[in-house]
């Protein structure tokens, strides 16, 4: 028995001491704890060009996870594909006191296909870690090695912090490229104020951040990728599934897209041809025959995805896609401009970063890696005309708060060129209300109401118009769910497409709407439209805020008394201007009758961190005076 | 699936037979079907099933295997509907073999200029993927696809697991208009079927000879019609509880002279059948040895309770739940407590042992968790989980340690779905136990609000919350940081601002959680002209009906019973005095499901308000869903009434002085 504890406590001793205790959580200095799930005690990523059709990328990547939050950071998996092998893989696991407590090997690690909810099919794969922590702090060393032909995959950027809530002990960026023909373009983003160093020589880049706290998320802050300190990294000399390209200005980058990925893709079936000419005979207007053929596009395809090798930037034939009647975002847009082509009306396929946060392309950065979803531009009059193919009901030439105002890349035949998308300004994104209404004595709401939406509100309404009447009564109570009992007697709508324009028409009734105490009524003329959440307050706000897309809400209501009832009191008239909107109420009580009157313009903006809790205010005073009551008292 | 050592010759291959006639071919698409702009039955659908056709039946050969064919027929209406057009068939695949599909022939049809034009999938867009460790999918949609297609598929499954069978599934997320299924048994293989959902229906049986097997076989034939979608709602516990449809499960096979013999049948059979498994005679009943570590912990202890509860927290703070469901051991006693994780069973079995070598009385419960469905009839496939139990001094303590925030009969709401299975090896008792129901779990929210004259109310705020409740919050809270828990608490009370939040007792698992803070409430509050208006409970008001569907065909969930005291004391401000109160009331839902009470007084400046919300029951029935929604109608409209103070005018105090 002693002998037995003897040895294994010298096993013990043994094990600590050719430990090398690095990652203990002891270690990590307090200002990277701050706000942080994790810290990321090392990661370092070098790429070796060899040849422009050779990369290897080395990554090891250590970092400590605080708390159950953090394990979404711990990121225990590698991507890849039929192009994209994985050399070597490995994982260590530390606990607090940073003793190696498992290893995992290349055998144990799992594999997934990494496909997501729209696509049918995709050849990505993920090597999957499965461990299951059991404790808290503990860090993970991940280790690997990637191969490819495709130097044109090479990882678009390197961010010296990784999310929210994450910090940074250090973080390097390693480069090598055998000569200078292989040297790729850098380009540094948000990097001052941080301990970030270039410390690139002979024909190395290397970049190394050290410390760098964590960024908390704040409400209405601006998206991590705009205020990351990163470096942009693109190759210009490079190779992708077997197509060498050479690029130094989105010219370039555009009409290599356009010469080898795109030309002879847009071929048609006679039969086709044919009947897309049909369709628009007798037809001048450019503009008019791109309507017709859009709508057809609309009615006859739909959106699935299937990515197997180049077809991550390349798309299916517009011949394929006539066949099957489906595609992704590449072969629809490239199905509409063969179909355009067929008619002789010009369009240019587009990439873009889509997603409700506007992301532009960088100016002077040409990188084939920017931009996530393909549109198409129709050259008309000067301007463009923007169609998103991927969507079967969104009206001709409106794009929404999915593309707009955001710079990207339309692909011409003699190159590429960086436009804007079209904007929808502050009054364009327009809501407008009207409502008769009449209170019973027992509380009890009856009304019309009948709205109208414009620009970025008429594309958060449209969707209604082919929804079943369930999800419709269910999108009102919740729409209105200060009103309780809400109860949808009719609902009408009107979608004209030409004018990007959406009307609601509802008659409705609640029981219960105002309260009554004695021989009082209280309720809320604010019926319809309500701010109801004020943004959080912040003791310290770090970041600045953002309002990505203005809008201006107009309301007005008649609502008729409950006889044998008068006004007792009215709340006051509210007029609020700043520099981030404007609101106004006015109520006037004739005749038995309350005329409501509301207007709220919010600016677009983008503002310091100081101006936080000004705007709170501004939104909290309308919150408040959206629920302001009125109080009836009986007469008899 | 069920552990078939003894194989009994019993597939004889002769000669291929006539297989079943389908009712409606497979091709003969109608120009009506194309035609028809919505589903008759329901104008909302975005597509409907024309038509679906299973018949599941043996073959015999090399092999023998359980054959499912299967016949689809879909109408889409609108674009919403477009998704019906991608089929995703899973197949099981382990060491004891691979489920594959074949023949798949599919086809869409249009209509285009008055003429059905029919397009065939091609073979290259039939993809097969890793769905899991253990399943593949193959997957493909449909070309050619618009608003008014029809499409229509067919496929083979064949599958070496031949007493598994799948559950028939009549109900799907779009209404069916015609089903016809089939299952054929060889004769004395005795599938007993439960019918599942709130649809009636009934097979017809007959007999049949199958040449596919050499035997006699019973035919089950379910035909139904007009199937309506399956629509999903809020507070259920696991949606596929209620998709009518049948589940199997082999019950006995009786060949007069062959074999006799009889599985699980009753609870009894299934609990006895878990403890004589190997993991439970010999893992569970023969692990003995905890001297080191339990004689230290219990030194001096004599109360069997008190000794539950320390062994509980050593199993606790010594194992972590990995994730994984289980009513076997995963790793066995030993390993976990090396490596301190294990799967639900390991935890909870290495618990029993302990508790038994400390002299307790303890077994383990086998039950089936919400998320895995309820255990509608008596089966071992089903149940998917253990816990303990131990009876001290005649009363029943249920214990589950897996979940950090658990207690003593403080178990995770999954845990309780319609009770369990006994295993008492020790005593030869093997059961099922119906008792295992949530308690009520009793929470007090405390406010002092001292109302200013400028419309606003400061005060402090205190709450408790107990028993599930407490699990519930300490969840919540666990991997917060603080700044972020006021923020969400900011934002769940109206907006008001807090200050010195604390929280007590929010780690441990033992006794009740406190939270309180001091606030800024600026809402709620009208003060209009000389009056002002208060809604009593302020930011404690209930906000919104949780249930604002009209109807519905499923259950309540509530997870647990829950009693709730609200208590306001409010000071208004000088130069006001109280004009009215709401009235007190008491409001009874039948049969004991719930009660409001509501209680307030107001002497000098003060105001007092007591209220209790009561849902004595965790699950309420559909047929009581008016009902139950009507109650928090009427709780929301009694909370919203309001107080009105007024201004004590200098006008009064003239009068007063004239008439002196």
């Amino acid at each position: 028995m002693r002998l037995l504890s003897l040895i294994s406590s010298f096993f013990l001793c043994f094990i600590l001491h050719a430990q090398k205790q690095h990652y203990q959580f002891e270690s990590i200095d307090d200002n990277l704890l701050k706000n942080a799930d994790a810290v990321v005690r090392f990661d370092e990523m070098t790429i070796n060009l060899g040849s422009i059709r050779e990369i290897v990328i080395t990554r090891k990547r250590i970092i400590t996870i605080l708390n159950k939050g953090g394990n979404k950071h711990a990121v225990a998996y590698v991507g890849y594909d039929d192009g994209r092998k994985i050399k070597d893989i490995r994982m260590n696991v530390y606990n607090k006191e940073g003793v190696e407590i498992e290893q995992f090997k290349k055998k144990d690690f799992k594999d997934f296909g990494a496909v997501d909810g729209g696509t049918l099919y995709s050849d990505s794969k993920v090597k999957y870690c499965p461990y299951v922590p059991i404790d808290y702090p503990y860090t993970l060393e991940l280790t690997y090695e990637l191969s490819s032909q495709n130097t044109g995959e090479m990882p678009p950027y390197w961010s010296f912090l990784d999310d929210f809530s994450v910090s940074t002990e250090k973080s390097r960026l390693v480069i090598n490229y055998k000569d200078s023909s292989l040297q790729p373009s850098i380009k540094e983003k948000n990097l001052e104020g941080f301990e970030i160093t270039n410390a690139s020589s002979g024909n190395s880049i290397i970049y190394e951040g050290n410390n760098i706290p964590a960024f908390k998320k704040e409400s209405l802050s601006p998206s991590f990728d705009k205020i990351v300190p990163k470096v942009l990294v693109r190759p210009i000399n490079f190779s992708y599934e077997g197509y060498e390209a050479s690029i130094n200005s989105w010219e370039d980058l555009g009409i290599w897209m356009h010469d080898n990925l795109l030309a002879g893709r847009d071929e048609l079936p006679a039969g086709t041809v044919q009947l897309v000419q049909n369709l628009t005979k007798g037809i001048e207007d450019d503009l008019e025959k791109a309507r017709i053929v859009f709508k057809y596009v609309q009615e006859n395809t739909r959106y699935i995805s299937v990515q197997v090798g180049i077809g991550g930037i390349q798309p299916i034939s517009a011949i394929e896609v006539d066949k099957v009647k489906y595609g992704d975002c590449k072969g629809l847009s490239n199905y509409t401009k063969a179909l355009l082509k067929a008619v002789n009306v010009e369009s240019y396929y587009v990439h873009v970063e889509a997603g409700n946060d506007k992301v532009s392309f960088e100016d002077d950065f040409p990188d084939l890696s920017q931009g996530n979803h393909v549109i198409l531009a129709i050259p008309y009059n000067g301007d463009y005309y923007w169609l998103d193919s991927t969507s079967q009901i969104i009206p001709f030439g409106f794009i929404g708060d999915f593309t707009d105002d955001r710079k990207v890349l339309v692909i011409k035949p003699d190159g590429g060129e960086l436009v804007t998308t079209t904007s929808y300004a502050n009054e364009q994104n327009l809501q407008f209300t009207k409502s008769i209404c009449s209170l019973a004595a027992d509380g009890t709401l009856k009304g019309q109401i009948t709205t109208v939406s414009t620009g970025i509100q008429y594309d958060n309404k449209y969707f209604l118009e082919k929804q079943s009447e369930e999800n419709i009564k269910r999108f009102y109570k919740s729409y209105w769910d200060n009103v309780n009992n809400l109860n949808l007697t009719n609902y009408e709508f009107s979608n004209q497409l030409d004018q990007v324009k959406f009307t609601e028409k509802i008659d409705l009734n609640a029981i219960n709407y105002a309260s009554i105490s004695g021989s009082r009524i209280l309720f809320s003329p604010n019926i319809f439209n309500r701010i109801r959440n004020v943004p959080i307050r912040y003791r310290d706000r770090k970041l600045p805020f953002e309002v990505q897309r203005g809008f201006l809400d107009e309301d007005q209501y008649l609502i008729q008394l409950p006889e044998g009832y008068v006004v007792e009191a009215l709340p006051d008239k509210v007029q609020l201007e700043t520099k981030y909107g404007t609101y106004s109420i006015n109520l006037e009580a004739v005749d038995g009758k309350i005329k409501y009157t509301r207007r709220l313009l919010v600016k677009q903006g983008y503002y310091p961190k100081e101006n936080y809790s000004e705007y709170r205010d501004f939104i909290k005073q309308i919150s408040k005076s959206d629920t302001s009551k009125i109080v009836l008292k009986s007469n008899i | 699936m069920i552990r078939l050592k003894l194989f009994i010759v019993l597939f004889f291959m002769i000669v291929a037979g006539p297989v079943s006639a389908q009712e409606i071919e497979f091709g003969k698409v109608t120009k009506d079907e194309l035609t028809e702009k919505e589903y008759p039955l329901d104008s909302d659908a975005e597509a409907a099933v024309l038509y679906k056709y299973r018949n599941t039946f043996y073959m015999s050969g090399a092999a023998n295997s359980l054959v499912t064919k299967i016949h689809k027929r879909i109408k889409i209406y609108k674009k919403d509907g477009f998704n019906q057009a991608t089929e995703e068939i899973n197949l099981f695949n382990s060491r004891g073999g691979d489920e594959s599909v074949s023949r798949i022939k599919a086809f869409t049809y249009n209509l285009e200029n008055g003429k059905v034009v029919k397009t065939e999938l091609d073979k290259e867009q039939i993809f097969e993927s890793d769905l899991s460790y253990n399943y593949k999918q193959v997957k493909f949609t449909m070309p050619n696809i618009k608003e008014g297609s029809v499409i229509e598929f067919e496929y083979k499954i064949t599958s070496p697991f031949i007493w598994n069978l799948d559950d028939f599934r009549f109900q799907e997320e779009i209404p069916v208009k015609k089903i016809s299924a089939q299952i054929r048994t060889p004769k004395g293989f005795n599938f007993k079927q439960t019918h599942r959902g709130y649809l009636n229906f009934h097979p017809k049986v007959s007999k049949t000879r199958d040449a596919r097997v050499g035997m006699d076989v019973v035919v089950y034939s379910y035909d139904l019609s007009n199937v309506p979608a399956l629509k999903e709602e809020p507070y259920v516990d696991n949606m596929s509880n209620y998709r009518a449809g049948v589940m199997f499960e082999l019950v006995s096979i009786q060949i007069p002279g062959v074999i006799d013999r009889h599985y699980s049948q009753t609870w009894g059979d299934v609990a006895k059948n878990i403890g004589n498994s190997s993991e439970y005679k010999k893992e569970l009943d023969k692990t003995k040895s905890f001297g080191d570590i339990i004689d230290p912990l219990l030194a001096g202890q004599t109360d069997e309770l008190k000794k539950t509860k320390l062994i509980l927290k050593y199993v606790k703070e010594n194992t972590e739940w990995n994730g994984v469901d289980g009513k076997y051991f995963q790793h066995g006693i030993k390993k976990v407590l090396k490596e301190k994780k294990g799967n639900v069973a390991d935890i909870n079995l290495t618990l029993v042992a302990m508790l038994r070598y400390a002299g307790i009385k303890a077994n383990p419960i086998v039950l089936s968790t919400k998320d895995n469905s309820i255990p509608f009839f008596p089966t071992l496939e089903r149940l998917n989980y253990v816990i303990a139990h131990a009876r001290i001094n005649n009363k029943d303590y249920y214990i589950d340690a897996s979940h950090e925030f658990s207690d003593i009969n403080v178990l995770p709401i999954k845990d309780y779905n319609w009770g369990g299975l006994m295993v008492d090896n020790p005593n030869e008792v093997w059961k099922h136990i119906s008792t295992i129901e949530p308690i009520v779990s009793a929470n007090i929210h405390a406010i002092k609000a001292s109302i200013e004259a400028d419309g606003t109310a400061v005060g402090t705020y205190q709450s408790r919350r107990t028993n599930h409740s407490a699990m519930q919050f300490r969840t919540e809270v666990k991997d917060k940081d603080l700044s972020e828990q006021i923020e969400q608490r900011e934002k769940a009370y109206q907006g008001i601002e807090i200050d010195e939040y604390t929280l007590k007792n929010e780690k441990t698992y033992e006794g009740s959680v406190s939270e309180s803070f001091s606030y800024n409430y600026e809402k709620g509050l009208e003060r209009i002209a000389d009056k002002m208006y208060i809604q009593p409970l302020l930011f404690l008001k209930m906000e919104e009906n949780p249930f604002k569907q009209e109807k519905r065909e499923f259950p309540v969930d509530f997870g647990f019973p829950v009693n709730t005291k609200q208590i306001v004391e409010l000071s208004i401000p000088e130069g006001y005095e109280v004009e009215s109160l709401p009235k007190g009331v008491v409001m009874d839902m039948p049969d004991g499901m719930g009660r409001y009470k509501y209680v307030i007084k107001s002497t000098g400046d003060r105001i007092q308000l007591s209220t209790t919300f009561e849902i004595n029951k965790a699950i309420i029935p559909a047929f009581n869903y008016k009902i139950l929604k009507e109650y928090f109608n009427q709780v929301i409209t009694k909370q919203a009434e309001q107080i009105v103070l007024s201004k004590i005018t200098s006008d009064e105090t003239t009068s007063s002085s004239e008439k002196r």
